[in-house]
């Protein structure tokens, strides 16, 4: 069995909470993430995406692999900024997996993060073992990324069922209207 | 020919973040055990830097409602600041064990959210806010509180009722 090797991970954290936000840097490069970018709110952190498109050499980093982000923030919160991480046309990754942080677990909030196309919450509080599991749970169960009229986003079929029986749904891999997009 | 209509994209990517955290090797991956232990060491040693850290937010809590007093013209400046601060406290205080340090904020937080006037007795309401967080965090009371924590929300409330006007 051997360890992960995070040392070329690029996370960028976006929290309003200058303690919660230096408790995540630590944690985050501790565990042994090469670089951690920490920015105030959701304002910030598109800005701080604008220039990893624009001028990478600047910034000195390529691409983003991780976002985590709180919710409640001012003046931009984590929902417009998730909003415009997979919908805007200048977000250089509308792929890219993004964690979001909350201490609000109702159900009806997990649900709308999850239409936005939010791909894992961490709740609040939380503890290391947490963070791992969601950094674990990004790197070995990626999902396919779904497009269709009204959503955009990571599958929000997570579980894989095994099912005996014919095949019911209305679209399969085959159907004519299903477009499989490889990279 | 009709182009057809696409209703459903699935986009399938190669796992690239696996390639660059496990490379290609096959085999079970896991979180170094010392990277765990260690990361849990600097989070608890953060969690007792929270009472200190709390601590000089009362301060800065103190400091504006000091201003609301003695330039009643700028209230509404110092009260934006007051909110600033209570939100920033409301997230946290549970992380690290102060539950009532999130209540006490988040009452603070929806009392000072955009408000136009502020009497001389709202401000005395703020003083109540903070006196109740100081009791918190001179006694270390963690969690719920028990009996003590009761009484000082209680209290908080009582005041609210009684002068919020």
């Amino acid at each position: 069995m051997s360890d992960y090797d995070f040392d070329r991970v690029n996370v960028l954290l976006a929290e309003d909470s200058p303690f919660i936000r230096s408790l995540l840097v630590n944690s985050l490069k501790v565990l042994g993430v090469g670089n951690v970018f920490a920015v105030e709110h959701g304002g910030d952190a598109i800005h701080f995406l604008q220039r990893v498109k624009n001028e990478p050499m600047k910034v000195g980093v390529q691409q983003i692999d991780i976002v985590i982000s709180n919710w409640d923030m001012h003046p931009i919160d984590g929902m417009m900024f998730l909003r415009w991480v997979r919908r805007h046309k200048d977000s250089p990754d509308r792929f890219v997996p993004f964690v979001m942080i909350t201490s609000y677990s109702e159900p009806e909030r997990v649900l709308q993060a999850r239409e936005m196309g939010v791909t894992d919450m961490l709740a609040k509080p939380f503890t290391i073992k947490n963070i791992g599991d969601k950094l674990i749970s990004i790197i070995e169960r990626p999902r396919q990324f779904v497009h269709t009229k009204d959503f955009f986003g990571p599958d929000r079929r997570r579980q894989k069922l095994e099912f005996e029986g014919p095949e019911r749904r209305v679209l399969t891999d085959k159907s004519e209207g299903v477009e499989i997009i490889r990279g | 020919m009709d182009k057809k209509k696409v209703i459903v994209r699935f986009y399938r990517f190669k796992n690239r973040l696996k390639e660059k955290t496990a490379g290609l090797a096959p085999g079970k991956v896991s979180i170094s055990a010392e990277a765990l232990e260690a990361a849990e060491a600097a989070l608890e040693k953060m969690a007792e830097d929270y009472p200190d850290w709390v601590s000089g937010l009362i301060v800065k809590l103190q400091e504006q409602h000091g201003r609301c007093v003695d330039s009643p013209e700028k209230r509404r400046e110092s009260l934006e600041a007051i909110n600033h601060i209570a939100h920033d406290m409301k997230g946290q205080g549970g992380t690290f064990g102060y539950p009532l340090i999130t209540t006490i904020a988040d009452s603070l937080y929806g009392f000072s959210y955009s408000r136009d006037e502020i009497t001389d007795n709202q401000v005395e309401l703020i003083k109540a806010h903070l006196d109740a967080m100081r009791a918190v965090i001179r006694g270390r009371v963690s969690g719920s509180g028990g009996e003590i924590g009761e009484k000082l929300i209680d209290g908080l409330n009582q005041a609210i009722a009684k002068y919020d006007k």
